[in-house]
């Protein structure tokens, strides 16, 4: 009962619930930019980078590094959700209900309750202090990320409005998995969509995601629909390559079609985005098993041969990139050598 | 061979010639080279004579203990001169200048290393301080004792105060004017100011002033004409016949310069080049601070004339190479300490590049390109040290390059300073000093940094950039007990502790208070002792400099000493400033914080617990300090409320420090923030802190907020910044423009990024926009590090292959693998936290 109160107020243009506002980011669009990671997502990908955003409730984690072992949070959870023993904190998720007080009493903020409530003028307090440096850059702005921002697509259409009010270009980074209605009331506020396209295949979509992809290559058509008409926004596809799962050249091959045939010139980047195993962690913290823990980096060899077909399969090929962290020290992207990559706080965009 | 392969890859110097290639791995073969720059020591044969002069090493806590021994040392090392026969007979000014003449000309060798382009070798000195038996008794007197300087400086620092001495260096003379006016009219403009005294002032102190002037501006040329006969007879052997003619043209330049004013660039490095030099000879200092100014534009004109004269653009590099390695052998002075031939750190003989002009014109011009190129070639090298100048009319092109430099490099080879906050502090300090008619809304762009980043005016300013170095933290200590250390001073060699004494005000039982407020009002009262005591402490050794102690050599090189007759020690500059650097301003201001939040605000405990859990260093307080690392709010991350009390504490000591003004000299003090590496050594120094921190732990560096409290990233954390030092005028009325400053001396900003910031070209230009907003909501100056942590803990362990990996620490360089092993971690753990 209490969760659906909760959504019930997220889905308003009052308040939002936000995982994290990252500023400085130079991974979410053009220039810099500050991105808004909006809580709750409607695909299961099984490589999911970002596992805490996808529930669009608040919900609380022990980060081991930060406990004092004071047992604080266990007197003070409601639920007695919250148990320690010789080796650490245990939450037990059905019956924990995401309120926060273990999160508000711990001193060590060992306890972390993700996801906000943030109101509109607060949030958009937050994003201008940055004006300075993302108007100085080429094309910099605000991020929506999430998470799927458009969970919130009310909250995130005011956001934007707002946003474009303050002088700044607005980014909206989704997997295109929602209703229609929802992506029609974001994009009138919206310069840019980051698109997340996976896979071709729609079993092989169900089977990695959860879903099939039709809802999102119909949402992508509308989007393709809305530029034509309007001339803009621009729209960026990011692909992550994922072993076992996205990885091969057929599905980028199939994906360019998609993108040359369906898209129809409308797209001005595709992002490959090699796969992160940087989001182990997360995955022990929340207590759910991940698949993909063992899986290694890709090798900078293949993340270069997929890029290619990429390049091979669409009229032009100055649209294709490829990024992210890959076995080994160096990673070629771009054409130009480079150290391996950072991981930002939250690997949103792909995947 | 090692086993252990170099992982990654650092920095190398390239596009060095066959000439500068050797030059550079001679200078870098160290304490294995035949010659080198080491401390010569020199006496006038007296039993009481002394050469080192304890007072510029006060700063240097790491020396305290042998200050003795160095002092014995070099008395016993010291080879005699002969004096004059009417040597006894002169004043202190006078001697003092005949005398590093003297050895300067005639006793140390002249020597010229092969391919050299630049004459002027040797130059680190211990000279005889000339004294009498009277005056070195009375110095003595001055300096021993219970109520000596040393007793005092050496309470000022075991108690956790910081320290203070007047020091050596650190400043911007007057070197344009010895390339335009030359030696010569120096020397005709200083017998004037001679000729146009009276009969009594010509044979009293201001006479003997001028007259050891005259004597010490006759050194450039003597010891020119001496090096000019050292080229010609090895032309004479040369058997290769270009450098025949390069010795040729040498000795001609040195015939010219640096007596008469140069006529072309070569001639200009050359004048520029034994001038300095002869500064450090003068001050027997091997050259910390002694900064060259806006070294792109006063050679400018000469680069020109070169240039269209049909002077190779290479060639004026390679002179400019030369030139490098020369300010590199200042390092040599100690040689034989440390692990890397005494390299360790950065001296700053500083330079500033680009920058702004008349009307906010950007004065960005070929020869700072040429600089720049230099510094790529030659880095990592640590002297002299480049900062350019920014501002938000700098051209693109310059940034670009700067950026692509930052990336190719562990971090930036040069600081940043930021022109607009920067000159906002020199508006401040001229209307806070009452110098309203000597910097001016028309001349501030002239400014120019010292050291590292401590902005002054140049050539007729000293400002004691790291005389006082204040923690700022002990105010909080004492705001606790009423005036009395937290916990005792241990005897390092007894290990007893001493006594506690009331030592400041006693503002009250800190447990009694019920208000936030009671607390601060006992904290400003603290602090304003804290900034009085500071000043008191500086007074016991700036008098005693003034009084035994002159540089004439100096003085002739900075304006208003000429004009007064008076010393440079003795307040002859036109403007004259100590700077209080304030150290520990992050900590302190996290520490207030949460005294406000954990015992007033939230209530987490009582003043009595806190008092507690800090005697106890924080052991059996788990809970508590935990609150106060991670629950209560921190400066650096843009919070407005917690970056207010920043402000707040920022104007109380600022404005303590505009009071004063040193007594036997009339210096002004002004506020900065430096904190050279005392923010490491003091941690050990300072009790226990409320902001969670035991004691043991590192301060704050400089203006930087505490390490790992910027937890909202970059922008964030240059916003609290900025703010901190001003901000922007709302009404548009700043100090400059709309832009405020409190700090005059501007305040040492390091933020260490990930290098895969700057991996492509559409990156390099997202952290162009950085520095662009840095500009905009900035402090005034900044070093980037681009380091990532996986390379500083590959270098921990194979230390051997990245001898020339350099990281900067507070704006001041020093090479990773030569630091302690406590601020390797330091540094590897802020770089860790910065996940972009």
């Amino acid at each position: 009962m209490k969760r659906l109160q909760n959504l019930n107020t997220n889905i308003g243009t009052t308040t939002a619930t936000v995982l994290n506002i990252q500023r400085m980011s130079t991974e979410d669009g053009p220039g810099l930019r500050t991105t808004v990671f909006f809580k709750g997502c409607g695909l299961r990908c099984a490589w999911c980078h970002n596992p805490e955003s996808i529930s669009p409730y608040p919900e609380v984690q022990w980060l081991e590094a930060r406990c004092i072992g004071c047992g604080t949070c266990v007197k003070a959870c409601p639920l007695g959700a919250v148990a320690a023993d010789g080796r650490g904190i245990h939450i037990d998720r059905s019956l924990c209900d995401g309120c926060g007080a273990c999160a508000r009493e711990c001193p060590a903020t060992a306890m972390e309750l993700l996801g906000e409530e943030w109101s509109m003028d607060r949030l958009v307090a937050e994003v201008v202090k940055d004006r300075s440096y993302i108007l100085n850059s080429d094309g910099g702005g605000i991020t929506a990320s999430g998470g799927d921002p458009l969970v919130q697509a009310p909250f995130v259409a005011e956001f934007f409005r707002r946003c474009r009010e303050e002088g700044f270009h607005t980014a909206l980074d989704t997997c295109g998995f929602i209703g229609t209605p929802s992506l029609e009331r974001v994009m009138p506020h919206t310069d840019l969509v980051l698109f997340d396209l996976k896979l071709s295949d729609g079993a092989g979509h169900k089977l990695h995601t959860g879903h099939s992809n039709s809802k999102i290559l119909e949402n992508l058509v509308h989007v393709r629909d809305y530029i034509e008409s309007h001339e803009r926004p621009e729209l960026w596809i990011r692909t992550p390559v994922i072993p076992g799962a996205t990885d091969t050249e057929e599905n980028i091959a199939a994906l360019a079609h998609v993108i040359e045939g369906l898209l129809n010139g409308a797209v001005s980047r595709w992002e490959l985005c090699a796969f992160n195993n940087l989001c182990r962690d997360k995955y022990r913290r929340l207590g759910i098993e991940w698949e993909y823990r063992d899986a290694q980096l890709l090798d900078a060899a293949l993340m270069e041969r997929l890029a290619n077909v990429a390049r091979d399969s669409v009229t032009r090929p100055e649209i294709v990139r490829w990024s992210g962290a890959t076995a080994g020290e160096q990673a070629a992207g771009d054409g130009q050598r480079e150290k391996k990559t950072a991981a930002t706080h939250l690997v949103k965009g792909c995947g | 061979m090692e086993s252990t392969a170099l992982k990654f890859q650092i920095k190398e110097p390239k596009g060095l010639s066959p000439r500068i290639a050797w030059l550079r791995d001679y200078y870098f073969s160290g304490v294995d080279r035949a010659w080198n720059n080491e401390f010569t020591p020199w006496t006038t044969g007296t039993p009481w004579d002394v050469q080192y002069d304890e007072i510029s090493f006060y700063i240097v806590p790491e020396t305290y203990p042998f200050l003795q021994t160095f002092r014995s040392s070099m008395h016993q090392l010291a080879r005699p001169v002969k004096l004059d026969p009417a040597f006894w007979s002169w004043t202190l000014q006078e001697r003092r200048a005949w005398f590093v003449r003297e050895v300067m000309v005639n006793h140390v060798p002249q020597e010229l290393l092969p391919g050299d382009l630049v004459a002027g070798s040797r130059f680190n000195l211990q000279a005889s301080r000339c004294w009498t038996k009277n005056e070195a008794a009375a110095r003595d007197r001055l300096i021993y004792g219970k109520k000596g300087a040393r007793a005092f400086m050496k309470w000022f620092h075991d108690h956790g105060y910081g320290n203070a001495g007047a020091t050596s260096g650190h400043l911007i003379p007057g070197y344009e004017r010895a390339l335009t006016a030359g030696w010569k009219g120096i020397h005709e403009d200083l017998k004037a100011h001679y000729e146009a005294l009276g009969e009594s002032d010509r044979k009293g102190e201001k006479g003997a002033q001028l007259r050891a002037m005259m004597t010490a501006a006759t050194m450039p040329r003597d010891l020119a004409a001496k090096y000019a006969s050292l080229c010609r007879r090895l032309a004479q052997k040369e058997i290769t016949p270009s450098r025949r003619e390069e010795l040729a043209q040498m000795a001609a330049n040195l015939d010219r310069v640096p007596w008469e004013p140069a006529t072309n660039f070569w001639e200009a490095v050359q004048s520029l080049w034994i001038t300095h030099m002869l500064v450090m000879s003068d001050e027997n200092y091997p050259g910390p601070g002694v900064s060259f100014g806006r070294l792109d534009q006063y050679l400018f004109p000469y680069w020109e004339r070169s240039i269209s004269g049909g002077m190779d653009r290479e060639f004026g590099k390679e002179i400019l190479k030369c030139f490098w390695i020369h300010a590199n052998t200042a390092y040599d002075a100690m040689i034989r300490v440390g692990g890397n031939q005494g390299i360790t750190a950065g001296f700053g003989q500083l330079f500033n590049l680009s920058g702004m002009g008349p009307g906010g014109r950007d004065m960005t011009n070929e020869l700072t390109y040429a600089l720049l190129e230099v510094i790529d070639e030659m880095t990592p090298i640590l002297e002299p040290k480049p900062n350019v100048r920014l501002h938000a009319n700098t051209p693109d092109k310059l940034l670009d390059k700067v950026i692509d430099m930052i990336s190719s490099s562990q971090g930036a080879p040069f600081l940043l300073n930021f022109d607009e906050r920067s000159m906002a502090g020199m508006m401040r300090e001229a209307g806070s000093a009452g110098v309203e008619s000597l910097i001016t809304a028309e001349n501030v762009y002239d400014y120019a940094s010292v050291g590292c980043l401590e902005n002054t005016m140049v050539g007729n300013d000293r400002s004691g950039t790291v005389d006082c170095n204040l923690n700022l933290l002990k105010a909080v200590e004492l705001a606790f007990t009423g005036g009395k250390d937290l916990v005792p001073v241990i005897d390092f060699m007894s290990g007893k502790p001493g006594k506690i004494t009331q030592d400041g005000p006693a503002t009250g039982d800190a447990t009694k208070f019920r208000t936030w407020e009671e607390f601060w009002n006992a904290y400003v009262i603290q602090t304003r002792f804290l900034v009085k005591k500071c000043v008191e402490l500086y007074e016991a050794s700036e008098r005693v400099r003034a009084e035994f102690s002159p540089t004439p050599y100096l003085s002739t090189l900075v304006k208003g000493c000429a004009q007064k007759a008076l010393d440079v020690t003795r307040g002859g500059p036109e403007l004259n400033f100590v700077t209080i650097e304030g150290v520990t301003f992050g900590t302190t201001v996290d520490s207030l914080l949460a005294v406000k939040y954990l015992v007033f605000d939230k209530k987490e405990c009582t003043m009595a617990q806190l008092i507690q859990a800090l005697r106890d260093n924080w052991q059996g307080h788990d809970v508590l300090q935990a609150k106060a690392k991670y629950r209560a709010p921190k400066y650096g991350r843009d919070d407005d409320e917690a970056d207010a009390l920043a402000t707040k504490v920022m104007d109380l000591w600022t404005a303590e420090t505009w009071k004063y003004r040193t007594i036997s000299t009339g210096r002004q003090f002004r506020p900065g923030m430096l904190s050279w590496n005392y923010w490491v050594g003091d941690g050990y120094v300072l009790a226990a802190s409320p902001d969670g921190r035991p004691k043991g732990q590192f301060l704050s560096n400089a203006i930087c907020p505490s390490n790992g409290a910027d937890t909202n990233g970059p922008t964030a954390n240059a916003n609290s910044v900025g703010k901190a030092m001003g901000g922007r005028a709302a009404d548009g009325k700043g100090d400059w423009k709309d832009y405020l400053s409190s700090l005059p001396n501007g305040a040492s900003h390091t933020i260490t990024f990930n290098p895969s910031l700057l991996r492509d070209p559409e990156h390099r230009g997202k952290f162009k926009a950085f520095i662009k907003g840095y500009i905009a909501n900035g402090g005034s100056a900044l070093q980037v590090n681009m380091i990532d942590a996986d390379m500083l803990r590959e270098a921990q362990k194979h230390p051997q292959n990245y001898r020339h990996l350099l990281v900067r620490i507070t704006g001041y360089n020093a090479y990773f693998t030569s630091i302690g092993r406590e601020l390797q971690d330091e540094i590897i753990a802020r770089e860790s936290h910065n996940k972009y």
